[in-house]
C-alpha cells in the first residue's frame, strides 16, 4: 500500500519536473516572442499595450545582423569541416592501442574543452598579432578550430568504438595499405560520428561569443558579436525580435531534419558527444 | 630504421594544432602575467613580478573564486537534476510524439543563440517580466540588488540544461531496456525499476553530464555580463574587464593563468574521484 | 548661421542629385574612401546614422560606425596589442581617453586649413601636443551630475547626503569605476571635503552607501543606464548628460545642478582623428570630423543628447539651460577635474572597487 502510493509520488514527481524543465527552457522565449511586438521605445513592465513591427524594421534596418549572420555562416562551416578532419584523424589514431602515450594524447585533444574561453580569445589575439597574422576570417577559424576540435573527436571515437582493430588488420592482410585499410573500414563505421561532430562543431562555432569577442574586427563580425555589441551599446527590443526570428528559424529548421536525418537520430548522436 | 606507426600520422596534424593554437598562446599568457603594468600608459612595464600573482590572494578574489565554483556547483547539480527527468522522458516516454518533441526542444535550444536566449531571461525574469514573482520564491525580492545572482543562475541553467540533458538522452539510451523489461516482469513498479535498475546504471552518465555542466559554468562569461547588473562579478568577468575595459593585461593574464589551473584542477580532480568511486564515469 | 560648402562636398552633392534623378546605379558614384568611426550607443548613434547616410550620398564616401562596448576607454585597451595596424579612423571620445591617446602617440594632429570649421570653435575646447598643435575635434560641452526621478521619490534630494537614506535603500544607480573615469568616487570625495587627488574620503562616503545596501544597480554604459532608469526599480543616478537627456524625455527628472554642498563636472566630448598609413583616408576623416564641427550639425548632433555644441554659431538646445551655468555660477557650482591625472589612476580603483565595494553591494 505504502509502495503504491511512493510509486505514484514517484512518478508524479517526475512528471512536474518534466513539466517545469520544459517550462523553465520555452516560457522565456515565448515572452520575447510577445514582447518583440511592443511599442513602447524602452523595456517597460510585461505585457506590452500598444504593438508595432517597430523591432523588425529596426532589425533588418541594420546591416550588421546580415553582414555578421553571413560571416557566421561562413566560419562555421569552415572552422567546422577542419575540426572535423583533424578530428577525425585523430580519433583514428586513439583507437590503436599501439599507439604509445595514448592515454595523455588524449587528455591534450579534450582539454580545450576545459580552457575558459574568454582565455583562449585573448591569449590567441596576442599570439596572432606576434606572428603577424591581423585578417580576422584567418584568426576567427584557428580560435574556432581550437575550441570545436575536442567535440567532433569525441564523436568520431564513440563512433568507433564499434570497430573491431581486427577487421582493421583483416583488411591488411588482404594486402591493403594501413591508411586504405582504415578509410575503408573504420571510416565508413564512423560516418554517424562524424556528420554528428561536424553538426556540434557548426553550432559551437556558430554561437560562440568570448573567443570571436576577441578575434572579431569592425569589418568582420559574427552574428553573436553583432548581438552583444548592438545590444551592450543600445539596449532595446531589437534583441526580442531577433530572438523571435531565430526561434521562427530554428523551428523551421528542427522540421527540416526531422524530414531528413530524423531527430532522434540526430539527438542521439548529438548527445553522445559528452 | 623503424617505420612511423600509421597512428602518430594521423595524430600528429592535431598534435601540432594544438601545440601550435593552445601551446603557444598559453605559454604567451604566461609570460604576460609576470609583466609589471604601467597605471595610464599603454605601454608594458620592464621586468618580472610575481604582483599579479600575489594580488589575487586578496580575500576578495578568493571569494570571486569562490563565487564562481559555488554558482557552477549549484547550477549543475539543478541542471542534472531537471535534466535527468527531461532526458528519461525524451527516451522512455510511451508517446512517440512526446519523445520527438522533447528531443526538438533540446536540440532546438541548442541551436538557438544565447545571447538571445539570455536577453529573454531578461524580459521574463527581471524585476518587470511576468515570471518575477517565481523569482522571488528564492526569498531574493526581484526589485533588490541580490536578484542579480537569481538572474546569473537561471541563465546558467537555461544554457547548460538542455546540453546536460541531451549528454543524458545518449546515457539512458545505452541503457538496455530489456533489463528495466525484466525488472518489470518480475512485478517491479517503475519507481522501482528506475531507482534500482536505471539510476545506478546512469551513474556514470550523470557525473559526466555534472562535470560538464561545472565546465560550462565556470568558462562562461556572457551570463553575468548580460545578467549580472554590474554586481554579479564571478572570475571570468574579473578577467574581462582587465582585458576589455581598463587594458590591464599582465592582471588578467594571471587571472587566466588562475582559472586555468583551477579549473583542470576541479574538472581532472574530480573525474578522477567519480572515476574511483564509479568505474566508468569519462569526461 | 553659416554652412560652407567645400568644393568636393558641392561636386558630390551635385553627383548624388543627379544619380538620384536619373535614378542611376549606386555604382555610378565617385568611390570614395571608407572609413571607420567609433561612436557610442544610444542616442548617439541614432543621431548620427542619419547624418552619415547623408554624407555617404553626397560624398562617395562610405562610413562604417562601430559602437563603443562600454566607456570609451575600453577601445584604448583593446587596440593596444594590435597598434599601429588599427582600423578606425576616427574615435568619439572625451577628456581623459584624449589623455591617454596622446601620450600614446596615436592621435592625428588637425588644423584650420584642411578643416575650416574648427575656426568657429573656441580655441579653449581644443587639446594641444606639446608643440600647440591642436589635436582633438570638440564637438559638445557635456557634464556628469547626481539627479533623480522626481516620480519615484517623494521628497526632494538636496545633498548627496540625503542618499545614504533608508528610503534609498536598492535605488542608486551608479557607474563603474572605469566609466566617467571614475567621477563618481570624485564626486563622493568632494562631498566630505575631497578631490580627485584625495580621493580617500569618496572611498570612505561609498563604503558607507554601499553597506547600508542603497547602490542598486552598477552600469556600464548609456544604454544600460537609461534601461536601468526606465523600468522604475531604481531612482537616483549619477550619470552624464546624454544618458539622463534620454531618461528626462521619459520620465520627470531633476538633475542636481546647483548643489550648495558638491559640484557638477564638465568635460568635452569630441572626435579623436587616428594616425595611419593611407593619407588619403585620413583627409576623409578629417573631412567627416569636420562637417560635425560645421554649426548646422554640431545643433543637431547635440540636441538629442542634451550636451552643449562648440561651435560658436551653433544653437544650444533650450531644454537643457538649467544644466548649463552662467559665467558667474561656474566657480560656484562646476567643477573640471584633472582628467589626465584620474585616467592614470582608473585602474587602481577598478581594482579597488572588486575588493571593497562589489562582496558590499552582495552582502548588503
Amino acid at each position: 500500500m505504502i509502495g503504491a502510493a511512493l510509486d505514484l509520488a514517484g512518478r508524479v514527481a517526475a512528471r512536474v519536473a518534466v513539466l517545469a524543465a520544459v517550462a523553465f527552457l520555452l516560457v522565456p522565449l515565448l515572452v520575447a516572442c510577445l514582447m518583440s511586438f511592443d511599442d513602447r521605445s524602452f523595456l517597460g513592465p510585461f505585457p506590452p499595450r500598444d504593438f508595432s513591427l517597430r523591432w523588425y524594421r529596426a532589425f533588418l534596418d541594420n546591416p550588421a545582423y546580415t553582414d555578421g549572420l553571413f560571416v557566421s555562416l561562413q566560419l562555421g562551416v569552415i572552422a567546422a569541416a577542419i575540426a572535423t578532419a583533424v578530428g577525425l584523424a585523430a580519433a583514428l589514431a586513439l583507437a590503436d592501442p599501439r599507439l604509445p602515450g595514448r592515454e595523455a594524447m588524449e587528455a591534450a585533444f579534450l582539454s580545450p574543452k576545459f580552457i575558459p574561453t574568454v582565455v583562449i580569445g585573448f591569449s590567441l589575439l596576442v599570439f596572432t598579432a606576434r606572428l603577424g597574422i591581423y585578417e580576422p576570417m584567418t584568426r576567427l577559424i584557428l580560435g574556432h578550430v581550437v575550441i570545436t576540435l575536442p567535440f567532433t573527436l569525441r564523436a568520431v571515437a564513440a563512433s568507433l568504438i564499434g570497430v573491431k582493430r581486427s577487421q582493421v588488420e583483416a583488411a591488411m592482410s588482404l594486402g591493403a595499405s594501413e591508411f586504405r585499410a582504415l578509410w575503408d573500414v573504420a571510416v565508413p563505421a564512423a560516418r554517424s560520428g562524424i556528420v554528428a561532430g561536424a553538426a556540434m562543431a557548426f553550432v559551437l562555432s556558430f554561437d560562440e561569443v568570448a573567443v570571436s569577442l576577441f578575434l572579431s574586427d569592425a569589418f568582420t563580425q559574427t552574428l553573436p558579436i553583432a548581438l552583444v555589441a548592438e545590444m551592450r551599446a543600445n539596449l532595446n527590443l531589437t534583441i526580442a525580435a531577433v530572438s523571435t526570428v531565430f526561434l521562427a528559424a530554428t523551428v523551421v529548421l528542427l522540421v527540416l531534419l526531422d524530414r531528413t536525418i530524423g531527430i532522434e537520430r540526430l539527438a542521439g548522436d548529438v548527445g553522445a558527444r559528452g | 630504421m623503424r617505420r612511423i606507426p600509421v597512428a602518430l600520422w594521423l595524430a600528429a596534424p592535431g598534435l601540432l594544432l594544438l601545440l601550435a593554437l593552445m601551446g603557444g598562446p598559453v605559454v604567451l599568457l604566461v609570460l604576460e602575467s609576470l609583466k609589471p603594468f604601467v597605471p595610464g600608459s599603454i605601454r608594458p612595464g620592464e621586468g618580472v613580478t610575481l604582483g599579479n600573482y600575489t594580488e589575487l590572494l586578496a580575500p576578495a578574489y578568493l571569494f570571486y573564486f569562490q563565487e564562481t565554483f559555488r554558482f557552477g556547483i549549484i547550477v549543475a547539480g539543478l541542471s542534472v537534476l531537471f535534466g535527468a527527468p527531461l532526458a528519461f522522458a525524451a527516451v522512455r516516454s510511451r508517446s512517440a510524439l512526446l519523445r520527438k518533441l522533447l528531443l526538438a526542444l533540446l536540440v532546438g535550444l541548442l541551436v538557438m543563440s544565447l545571447i538571445a536566449r539570455l536577453y529573454a531571461i531578461e524580459m521574463a525574469w527581471g524585476s518587470l517580466g511576468p515570471l518575477a514573482p517565481l523569482g522571488a520564491l528564492t526569498g531574493i525580492a526581484p526589485r533588490s540588488p541580490r536578484y542579480a545572482e537569481v538572474q546569473v543562475a537561471i541563465g546558467l541553467l537555461h544554457f547548460t540544461m538542455p546540453v546536460v540533458a541531451l549528454m543524458l538522452v545518449g546515457t539512458f539510451r545505452a541503457l538496455p531496456p530489456r533489463l528495466e523489461e525484466a525488472a518489470a516482469s518480475l512485478g517491479a513498479r517503475r519507481s522501482d525499476v528506475v531507482v534500482s535498475v536505471v539510476l545506478p546504471l546512469a551513474a556514470p552518465g550523470l557525473v559526466s553530464a555534472f562535470l560538464v555542466a561545472l565546465a560550462m559554468c565556470i568558462s562562461n562569461f556572457v551570463v553575468p555580463l548580460i545578467l549580472g547588473r554590474g554586481i554579479v562579478t564571478l572570475a571570468t568577468s574579473l578577467m574581462y574587464t582587465r582585458f576589455a575595459d581598463i587594458g590591464n593585461y599582465p592582471s588578467g593574464a594571471a587571472i587566466g593563468v588562475v582559472m586555468l589551473v583551477l579549473a583542470f584542477a576541479v574538472v581532472y580532480g574530480l573525474s578522477a574521484l567519480a572515476r574511483r568511486v564509479l568505474p566508468g564515469a569519462r569526461l | 548661421m553659416s554652412i560652407t560648402l567645400g568644393r568636393r562636398e558641392l561636386v558630390g552633392a551635385l553627383g548624388a542629385a543627379m544619380a538620384a534623378a536619373g535614378g542611376g546605379p549606386v555604382f555610378a558614384q565617385p568611390r570614395g574612401e571608407q572609413l571607420l568611426v567609433v561612436m557610442w550607443g544610444a542616442q548617439w548613434i541614432e543621431v548620427c546614422r542619419p547624418i552619415g547616410e547623408e554624407w555617404m550620398r553626397r560624398t562617395g564616401d562610405r562610413i562604417q560606425w562601430e559602437l563603443h562596448a562600454g566607456g570609451a576607454m575600453a577601445v584604448v585597451g583593446r587596440l593596444r596589442p594590435i597598434w599601429p595596424r588599427i582600423q578606425q579612423n576616427l574615435i568619439a571620445a572625451w577628456d581623459p581617453v584624449f589623455d591617454a591617446m596622446m601620450e600614446a602617440g596615436w592621435m592625428e594632429p588637425v588644423d584650420e586649413d584642411e578643416m575650416p570649421a574648427l575656426k568657429e570653435i573656441p580655441d579653449i575646447f581644443f587639446k594641444k601636443d606639446a608643440q600647440g598643435r591642436k589635436m582633438t575635434v570638440p564637438l559638445s560641452t557635456a557634464g556628469a551630475f547626481w539627479g533623480y526621478r522626481t516620480d519615484l521619490v517623494d521628497r526632494p534630494v538636496e545633498s548627496v547626503e540625503q542618499l545614504l537614506e533608508p528610503r534609498f535603500r536598492g535605488k542608486l544607480c551608479v557607474p563603474v569605476p572605469v566609466n566617467l573615469s571614475g567621477l563618481l568616487l570624485v564626486s563622493l570625495a568632494m562631498q566630505r571635503g575631497g578631490n580627485e587627488r584625495n580621493i580617500e574620503p569618496g572611498w570612505q562616503l561609498l563604503t558607507e552607501l554601499a553597506r547600508r545596501g542603497n547602490i542598486g544597480r552598477v552600469v556600464a554604459n548609456n544604454s544600460e543606464m537609461i534601461s536601468a532608469m526606465s523600468a522604475g526599480d531604481l531612482s537616483v543616478a549619477f550619470w552624464n548628460t546624454g544618458g539622463w537627456q534620454a531618461v528626462r524625455d521619459r520620465f520627470p527628472s531633476r538633475l542636481l545642478t546647483r548643489l550648495t554642498d558638491n559640484k557638477g563636472f564638465l568635460f568635452n566630448e569630441g572626435f579623436a582623428v587616428m594616425k595611419g598609413e593611407n593619407r588619403a583616408r585620413i583627409a576623409a576623416a578629417k573631412r567627416f570630423a569636420n562637417h560635425f564641427a560645421t554649426a548646422e550639425i554640431n545643433t543637431r548632433y547635440n540636441m538629442p543628447l542634451g550636451s552643449g555644441p562648440t561651435n560658436r554659431s551653433a544653437t544650444a538646445s533650450p531644454a537643457i539651460a538649467d544644466i548649463f551655468y552662467r559665467p558667474d555660477e561656474l566657480d560656484r557650482f562646476a567643477y573640471i577635474p584633472d582628467y589626465a591625472y584620474m585616467a592614470t589612476q582608473v585602474d587602481g580603483w577598478t581594482r579597488r572597487w572588486e575588493q571593497e565595494i562589489t562582496p558590499l553591494i552582495r552582502r548588503a
